[in-house]
Parts: structure tokens; C-alpha cells; sequence
């Protein structure tokens, strides 16, 4: 996918993260690992570490030899969106305590890998 | 996780795809309906005896979340509780007819997962209905399994 498709799938995940309320904690963690991961792909492709037919779909299905390279090109969005994805298990799949705590983080995660992209 | 806890899921995120826009908001719509037939599914393949009922939250398949002596999460291997997707992982154990239908309802939704939020296809009304009718049997066949409807 090219990087302007990328950032137009971004925003419009982002536009429907708006209409969430706190108690949706669920889908505002989904929804800043998709965001995320298509702002990460974008970065990615413009930085020239990825092509436009080699998208990252999760950072825990990369090879490690993968993850290690990208990780030498944008370190910091590699491992924002890995803590997203890591925040999905307990509080998506799983009825652990503190959900909207944990969305909050995802989006400050969310605009950490946007920043830029 | 716990049936009522997979069934507090379904009901909510339910509730989510009612408020949101099948076009103007369909990845996070779309995800939402996935999520919660999941969540439907493990709680039939649970109900059936298929799978494990057990306080343990998915990562990847065979390995699971668990809460240590201390409260904290610590990965741990564990026999087949929660699958992530259905058919992530196979479930080997035979189901009765009414969750294989489920689990192949589900197919029809997973299906568009990848071209329509990852790729480049674009979602259409078409597909946003098939998705709503099949999500409608999920929870059709989950409500016939254990006598009542989720709220």
C-alpha cells in the first residue's frame, strides 16, 4: 500500500476513534494498533526500510532478522506500536482490570508513531 | 476467559457497531464485529467443551496470559483456551453442528479482514452487509446454544 493510502486509512480510523467513549476502551486499543500500524508502514516507506507491496501487519509476526532491521531505521515507532500490540491481549481479549488506562496509553502511543509520519 | 466474560464482550461491543457507521467508520466497525464474534465463538467452543473456560488471556497460539500470585500478567504455555481468530489456531477437537456453523459464519467475516483494512480493496455497502448478516447468525446460533439472549 503507498504511503498516501496508508495515512488516508490512518485518518479515517482516527475519525472514528473520536466518536469513542471511555468504556470503549476495546476498540480505542484495536483501532490505535490499526492506525499505528498503517502510520509505522507509511514512515517505513518513506524512509525506504519497506516497500510499497512488504506492509508490517504486527511487529510479533516479523521475522526477527525483520524486526531488527526496521528497528535500525525507526526504532521508536517499531517498539510504540510492539506496546500497543502488547496491550491487547489483558484488555481486548481478556476481562483484565484497567482497561481505560490501558487505551489511554495506546493512543498516547498512537501519537507518538503519528508524530511525523 | 470466563463464558459471562466473553458474553459482556459480545453485548458491548454489540452496543459499539449500533453507534458507529457501517461506511463512514467501517475498520473500526468492522473490527468491532470481528472482535465480538470471537468472542462468541470462544464462548461457545467453551460451552461445548471444546475448548478451556479458564482465567487466561490469548498472546499467540499455545501461550497465554496469566495472573501470578502477585496479580501480575506472566506468559505462560497452556492447552487450548481462547483462539485469536477463528482457525488461529485449529481446533482439533470435533464441535457440534451449531459452532462449526458459527465458525463458518466467522469465515465470511474474516474473509474481507485483510483486503479491507490492510489492503487496498474498498469496503462497499455489499460487503458491510454480509458481514452484518453473518455476525447476525453468530449471535443467532450463540443464543439458541445457551438459552438466552446476550444482552
Amino acid at each position: 500500500m503507498s504511503p498516501e493510502e496508508h495515512r488516508a486509512k490512518a485518518e479515517k480510523v482516527e475519525r472514528s476513534l473520536a466518536k469513542l467513549g471511555p468504556d470503549d476502551y476495546e476498540m480505542a486499543i484495536e483501532g490505535a494498533m490499526l492506525a499505528g500500524t498503517h502510520w509505522l508502514n507509511r514512515a517505513l516507506h518513506l524512509q525506504g526500510a519497506s516497500s510499497a507491496d512488504d506492509d508490517v501487519l504486527h511487529t510479533y509476526m516479523l521475522t526477527v532478522n525483520a524486526l531488527r532491521k526496521l528497528r535500525v531505521v525507526d526504532a521508536a515507532r517499531v517498539d510504540a506500536l510492539t506496546e500497543i500490540e502488547d496491550i491487547r491481549p489483558p484488555f481486548v481479549r481478556g476481562d483484565f482490570p484497567g482497561g481505560q488506562d490501558a487505551a489511554r496509553r495506546s493512543l498516547e502511543l498512537l501519537a507518538r508513531i503519528r508524530s511525523g509520519a | 476467559m470466563r463464558i459471562d466474560s466473553h458474553l459482556q464482550k459480545v453485548g458491548k461491543l454489540n452496543a459499539l457497531r449500533g453507534r458507529l457507521d457501517p461506511d463512514a467508520d467501517f475498520e473500526v466497525w468492522f473490527w468491532a464485529t470481528m472482535t465480538l464474534g470471537t468472542h462468541a465463538v470462544n464462548a461457545a467452543l467453551h460451552h461445548c467443551g471444546a475448548t478451556l473456560e479458564d482465567d487466561a488471556f490469548a498472546t499467540q497460539p499455545g501461550v497465554y496470559l496469566i495472573a501470578g500470585q502477585d496479580g501480575q500478567l506472566e506468559s505462560a504455555l497452556r492447552s487450548l483456551g481462547d483462539v485469536l481468530h477463528v482457525g488461529r489456531p485449529k481446533v482439533e477437537t470435533p464441535v457440534p453442528p451449531d459452532v462449526s456453523a458459527m465458525m463458518q459464519a466467522m469465515e465470511v467475516i474474516e474473509h474481507h479482514r485483510d483486503p479491507c483494512i490492510r489492503g487496498e480493496r474498498e469496503p462497499t455497502p455489499a460487503i458491510a452487509r454480509e458481514c452484518d448478516q453473518a455476525i447476525a447468525q453468530v449471535l443467532a446460533l450463540l443464543h439458541a446454544r445457551l438459552g438466552k439472549t446476550v444482552p
